[in-house]
Order: C-alpha cells, then structure tokens, then sequence
C-alpha cells in the first residue's frame, strides 16, 4: 500500500487515431484524477463535407483514417443510401460483406501480430522475435497479405478503397483470381487458429463490469441488423444516437460517449460476447475451444475476440466467393435527392455510426460517432482500476512508475484504439 | 544495437489519416524481409516503441504541417536525415488533410477558435513549403510500384 503523492503526465499517448495524453494524480496513494485527452491535430470533417455532392463524399471520409478507411467508406455509403432510398442488390451487399472481412484480415492482423505481441514476449518490437519464433513474422505478413488480395479483388485496393461506391461496386470481380485467392485463404488458416491459441493462453486479466454494444448481425457480417447492449438493451440502428450521451472531455479534441447513461465498450469482445451464435460453421467447429471464454469480462479478451474474427472472415470470405458467380451490375440509383438518414456498421474497433443530411444532392449535415470515442470513458475507468490496484499493491516504490506506464500501455493496447497509433511510444514525467 | 552496413531508415506521420504508413505496411506483406537484409529500420511507430530521431540516412514523411508541433517535428527530421522523402498527396501537396485551406470564408469562421487553440499555422504546407525536400511519392496512398521504385533508389 502507498502513501506518496504523484503527478504521472504521459504525453504523446498517441494510441488512438492521432495524439493523446494522459494525466494521472495520486494524493496520498489515492488516484485522484485519471485525465485522457486527445490531442489529434483535427482535420475538420464536419466541415469539409458540406456541400459535397453526395458521390464525392465517400471518398473524402475515407481519408478520416488510412487504419480503417474501408469502414468509413462503408457506413457513409449505408447512410447516403438510406437517405436517398437506393436499396443496394444482394450481389452489393455479398461484396460489400467481402470487403468488410478483407479488413477485419489485415486490421486485426497488423494489431494482433505487430502491436500486442512483442508484450507478450517482453519485446519492443515484432523485428526483435528471436529467431526459434521468428516464424510469426512470416505467419503474420501471409494473414495479412491473404486480406490485402481479398481487398485487392473485390474493392479495388485496401486504402481508400476504389471500387466501392454508393448504390453497388463500379467494377465487376475478376473470377479468375477466385482459386488463388481462396488457396490462400485457406493457406493462412492454420496460423489463425495458432494465434488464437497464443492469446487464449494468454492468462492477462482485467475484469470491471460493463455495458458491451454491438450490432447482432445474423451472419456476423458487420453489416445490417438491430444494436443489442449485454444490459439487455435491442435497437434498430436508426435509433441508436438517442440512447448516447455525448460527453466532453476537458482539454480534448474529442469527446467520449455513455450509452443509457453508463460507460460502456464497443468492439470485438463485444461482438463476440453478444453475437457469438451466428459465427460461421467452421469457425464455430474448429474454435469451440475457445468460444467457451465467451461471454467474458476480461478486456484483454478483446484481443482473443478478433483473432476469432480473423477466423471468421476468412470462413464466410472463402464460402462467399466459391458460392456467388459475380455478375456485372450497374449502380442502383438514388430515388430522391434530399432527405436524412442513418448509417451504422461494425468497425473493426466497433459500432461506427453515420448521420447525413442531403439537400439537392449536396451534404447539409453530418454527424459521425466514432468506436475509439465511445470507448474513451470505458478505458479511462479501466485505467483508473489499473492504477488503484497498483498503488494498493506491494509494488516497490522505485518500480512505481515504471509498472503504471507499462500497464496503462497494455490496457490501451487491448482496446485497440486505433493501428496506426497503437504501438507509439509513451513517455512518463513522473514529479513528486 | 547500430548495424554500421545498414542503412537507418525512419518512417513519420504528421497531420494525416496515416494512410500511406498503413498501405506501407501492406507492402512489406512480401518487400519487408529483404529489405530488412539492407535496412535498420529505426522508426516507425507501428512497428516498435523507440521514438530517438537521430543519424537516420532515409527519412520517409507522410502528412501535412498543420499544427506549430508538426513545424518543430519536420525540422527536427530534415536536421537529422540525409535524404528526406515525401510521401503521398498530403506530403507533396497538403491536400487532402490541408483541406481547411480551400474553406469558405463561412467554413474559416467556424473553425478560428480551434485553431487559435490549438497553436494550428495560418495555412496547412506541404513538406516542400516547410523544409527542403529530396524525393516524391505520389499517390492517395502511395502507390506501391513507385514507392519500389523510389525507395530502393537509396538502399
């Protein structure tokens, strides 16, 4: 137990999209205070999008973030298409469902592999494997070379994805590559299921009640169904905005969320922990092992989660392009130029959420809620807990400091925050 | 740990989507493990923790300088690398994250207050407007042929 006063400043916490620090204040062996605050450099979307005409404004928000574009581009386009009355064929939704799994492959790989591993080994970096392990490097570029073609395939290419647009996809798949393409798939399936071993050995443990939220898809697709929380929440997605408290964060360029008036987590520990029954057959065959973790409580479950969802994508992708016969389409076309509507889908990191209005076919208004955001005040408190614990336990005071940043570094890197910041250092001023 | 036969290379992201670093990591898919046979790669935060920015042979900057902190960043980076390399659309022409610079006067209003917060410059530059710039890789992101092409230029 510890009685010392501490002022833990960490800055460049950059483990969401763009910059972040953390604050943490301890009085008397008490923490006092656990500030998270985002520092990204904003780009001003909200702003940039008025008047757009429609077509162009996928592709910009897009650009929000290279880590997930294709989620961004994904739920604009649902939100633009309920909107406007453009009900998409189910040859759209097939590819748009491929295009979504391509990315779950290659973001949950890259995290999995790149960002939470070298902890697991007590390593800075995937590249300081030794070299009995050093497979796992290989493993992890085949994972994610095997979504990158799928990306490749069906949407054109995995950042900022060319082929996919409002009202259906503007190119026609190219079959011949489907063989290759599915050998691959089913390549990379042993290393899968050796991953998701790896992290279900994994013996991490940090268990705090809370709300989980995600969309229950009927064929866990990250596409189309109602939003059910594990408090027992069911609700259409169009709805989805009034049961969220947005909450402003001191000192932030963002802000976080409460849904029905508690913190909460989105994700794919949420996924798993509310959709797990309609996973695909042989995912469901072949991880029954492991399935049995869920539901759970521990947060760094949500790293087993999406090694089982790699599985998963890799499972429907591989049924879904040996059993569609791809034709040309053209788009749908819109049936109105104004209106509003709604568009939610599963992000990698979670329940992403688009809210347009369209004037004349140009964009009056757009609100966006972001999966990082809603689970700011949830790893906040998850942070806090760590940090109690902590100064409650027998920690040497000289490791005090140490022992915070590396398992504040952990926990961030559990909720996956965002790729292409997880893995940025964190450096702790400590002042007495 | 230096390996003196290799060359030091560092990967940055100012304001941006970090696109280009993530495509950039879809290349390495098949290019990072003979690379690694000619290059230490020194930063790149998507890959290890270290944050030194020092003595670095081919510095590779996606993003824009938007903010007084990217400006102190992307001098910091061209005073400690031989070849500086531009990366992608926002890199080589502030466009798209620079998107602010093509608002309306409406749209300049509404976003003054924030950017006198947050220490942002009057306009968002281009690499090439900040610092001296040595190559160019085009592309939103970058495309994989030419980033080849450019990159293995300098190994």
């Amino acid at each position: 137990m510890h009685t010392c006063d501490l002022d833990i400043e960490i800055n460049k916490l950059s483990k969401i999209e763009g910059h972040a620090d953390l604050d943490i204040k301890i009085r008397q062996g008490k923490v006092e205070d656990v500030t998270l605050k985002v520092m990204e450099n904003v780009r001003f979307f909200n702003e940039a999008v008025k008047g757009k005409p429609f077509v162009s404004v996928p592709q910009l928000v897009s650009r929000i973030c290279g880590t997930c574009s294709i989620a961004h581009m994904t739920a604009c386009i649902e939100a633009v298409e309920k909107t406007l009355g453009i009900v998409p064929s189910p040859q759209t939704m097939i590819l748009r469902k491929l295009t979504m799994y391509s990315l779950m492959i290659r973001d949950h790989a890259l995290h999995l592999y790149f960002f939470t591993l070298p902890d697991l080994f007590g390593l800075d970096s995937i590249l300081d494997l030794p070299e009995d392990k050093k497979e796992l490097i290989h493993e992890a570029l085949h994972i994610k070379e095997a979504g990158n073609n799928l990306s490749q395939l069906v949407a054109g290419r995995a950042v900022h994805a060319t082929f996919e647009q409002v009202g259906g996809f503007s190119n026609q798949v190219d079959k011949a590559k489907i063989p290759a393409l599915v050998a691959k798939l089913e390549k990379v399936r042993p290393s899968v299921l050796k991953l998701i071993d790896t992290f279900y050995n994994c013996e991490w443990e940090l268990k705090r009640k809370t709300n989980f939220v995600a969309i229950v898809t009927p064929d866990y697709s990250f596409l189309e169904g109602q939003i059910k929380s594990t408090g027992g929440a069911v609700i259409e997605e169009k709805d989805y905005w009034d049961h969220l408290h947005n909450v402003v964060l001191p000192y932030s360029q963002a802000s976080g969320f409460e849904f029905e008036g508690k913190d909460y987590m989105v994700g794919a520990l949420a996924r798993l922990n509310l959709n797990q029954e309609n996973l695909h057959p042989n995912t469901k065959k072949d991880a029954a092992k492991y399935l049995a973790a869920f539901p759970s409580d521990n947060i760094y479950h949500n790293n087993l989660a999406q090694a089982i969802e790699i599985l998963h994508s890799i499972d429907h992708s591989i049924e879904l392009l040996k059993s569609t016969d791809f034709q040309k389409e053209n788009p749908v076309p819109p049936a109105r130029q104004s209106g509003e509507g709604v568009g939610v889908i599963e992000a990698p990191r979670g329940t992403l959420y688009y809210w347009m209005a369209i004037d004349d076919g140009k964009i009056r208004y757009l609100n966006l809620v972001i999966p990082t955001a809603q689970n700011l005040i949830n790893l906040r408190d998850d942070i806090r807990k760590i940090v109690v614990d902590i100064c409650g336990g027998e920690c040497p005071e000289f490791e005090l400091e140490e022992k915070i940043r590396r398992e504040a570094e952990k926990i961030i890197r559990a909720y996956d925050p965002c790729m292409s910041c997880a893995s940025h250092f964190l450096r702790v001023n400590l002042t007495r | 740990m230096a390996e003196p036969n290799k060359k030091r290379v560092g990967v940055f992201s100012l304001t941006c989507d970090e696109g280009c670093s993530i495509f950039l990591t879809e290349i390495f898919n098949h290019k990072l493990v003979p690379w690694l046979e000619k290059i230490e790669l020194v930063y790149f935060l998507s890959v290890k923790d270290q944050t030194e920015i020092a003595n670095l042979d081919v510095a590779l900057v996606e993003g824009v300088v938007t903010s007084a902190r990217d400006k102190e960043e992307i001098e910091k980076i061209r005073a400690n690398t031989k070849i500086l390399i531009a990366m992608g659309s926002c890199a080589i022409t502030a466009q798209p994250s620079g998107q602010r610079n093509t608002f309306t006067e409406e749209q300049k209003e509404n976003i003054e207050e924030h950017l006198a917060i947050y220490n942002f410059l009057p306009k968002a530059l281009s690499l090439k407007e900040a610092v001296k710039v040595d190559d160019e890789i085009p592309g939103c992101p970058i495309s994989e042929d030419l980033f080849v092409k450019t990159f293995e230029k300098y190994l």
